[in-house]
């Protein structure tokens, strides 16, 4: 592809990631999420706006554990769910 | 009538006139000291440069100043090319940083758009009726001896969602080998609406001895990406990972303008 003398054609750059690199994680610590998230991506036909929790949980798993920066969940575009689980509590409440 | 033939011959200042009338004038005309013997029309034919010096420094200064204007001109000319040439060496070390602003400015060529902002994340909106597969690819370099591979073939997702996605490493050697990647991203138009919030790319990952780790990629789609007439007919983009093995001490450079 960027071989061919195509001066005209356009050529895919690489971006860096927004937040850098997940460092590793070799212990393993966050696999049980990881394994939620994956058989509920197989149930639902790799569907993933009916995943959106278990990616948000795991998500949360690495924060907890040092393997991300710690953000906001509306940061990470989980807006929708931060909100519906403020307005369960509050129902709650 | 005599005199006016006597007139005639005095006056005329060519020879031809005066031979005429040498008969008339010889001996009257001679006390006025015009020659009219043949010696007068002898002295006609020398060439006026020899006769009158005065009329030759008058075209020498006129030869001077033309060539001074000559000389003015080439210089004033040759002033303008040199500036002309200085002009275009100083161009060619501007066009750098001038190809990069328009290049930011426009997005063309899908380098990294300015104004891609980090914020959108929080207030973008998924468009639920545009549905896009995404498929995942892993490649090695043929001297990786890695075990690298998806975790998930496909995933159907919106633009303005974020997604996860996982891949697993594994090191089969007896040694700890780091790893260096790089993705691409499949149409490449599409590529420039690709977002990666977090993935593992372009940094050296370290794996110990028979160590198996997964690998995630957070991601979206930009809702932009609906918005482009070009990718209307778009509907499976293919992510896909190659990693290399980095040598020790090696500093590959973050791709972009930083």
């Amino acid at each position: 592809m960027s071989t061919a003398m195509n001066f005209g054609t356009k050529s895919f750059r690489p971006r860096a990631p927004d937040k850098g690199s997940f460092p590793l994680d070799h212990f393993g610590e966050c696999k049980t999420f990881k394994e939620i998230y994956m058989r509920c991506l197989r149930n639902n036909r790799f569907d993933n706006s009916r995943c959106r929790e278990e990616s948000k949980e795991y998500l949360e798993c690495r924060m907890d554990r040092q393997l991300m920066a710690k953000e906001p969940l509306e940061k990470l575009g989980f807006k929708d769910l931060v909100d519906d689980t403020q307005k369960e509590n509050e129902d709650k409440s | 009538m005599i005199l006016t033939y006597l007139l005639r011959g005095c006056s005329s200042k060519y020879g031809q006139v005066a031979l005429s009338s040498t008969r008339f004038c010889n001996n009257c005309c001679s006390f006025r000291g015009v020659a009219t013997s043949r010696s007068h029309v002898f002295l006609r034919r020398i060439p006026q440069r020899f006769l009158n010096p005065s009329r030759g420094a008058k075209t020498n200064r006129r030869k001077q100043s033309q060539e001074d204007d000559w000389k003015k001109r080439n210089k004033t000319v040759l002033t303008y090319i040199a500036a002309a040439g200085v002009g275009m060496i100083g161009m060619s070390y501007a066009s750098v940083p001038l190809y990069r602003l328009y290049c930011q400015a426009t997005g063309l060529g899908g380098a990294a758009v300015a104004g891609h902002d980090t914020e959108q994340v929080e207030t973008m909106k998924p468009i639920r009726d545009r549905v896009i597969k995404v498929t995942f690819n892993a490649d090695t370099h043929a001297s990786m001896q890695w075990n690298f591979r998806p975790q998930q073939s496909e995933i159907y997702l919106v633009p303005g969602e974020t997604a996860l996605a996982f891949y697993r490493a594994k090191n089969p050697t007896d040694k700890p080998v780091i790893g260096i990647s790089t993705y691409n991203v499949v149409p490449f138009d599409a590529g420039q609406y690709f977002n990666k919030i977090q993935c593992f790319c372009f940094e050296e990952q370290r794996l110990n001895p028979h160590e198996e780790v997964d690998m995630p990629v957070f991601f979206y789609i930009d809702p932009e990406f609906d918005d482009d007439p070009r990718m209307a007919r778009v509907d499976t983009i293919t992510l896909s990972y190659t990693f290399f093995e980095a040598k020790e001490g090696q500093r590959l450079p973050i791709p972009g303008y930083s």
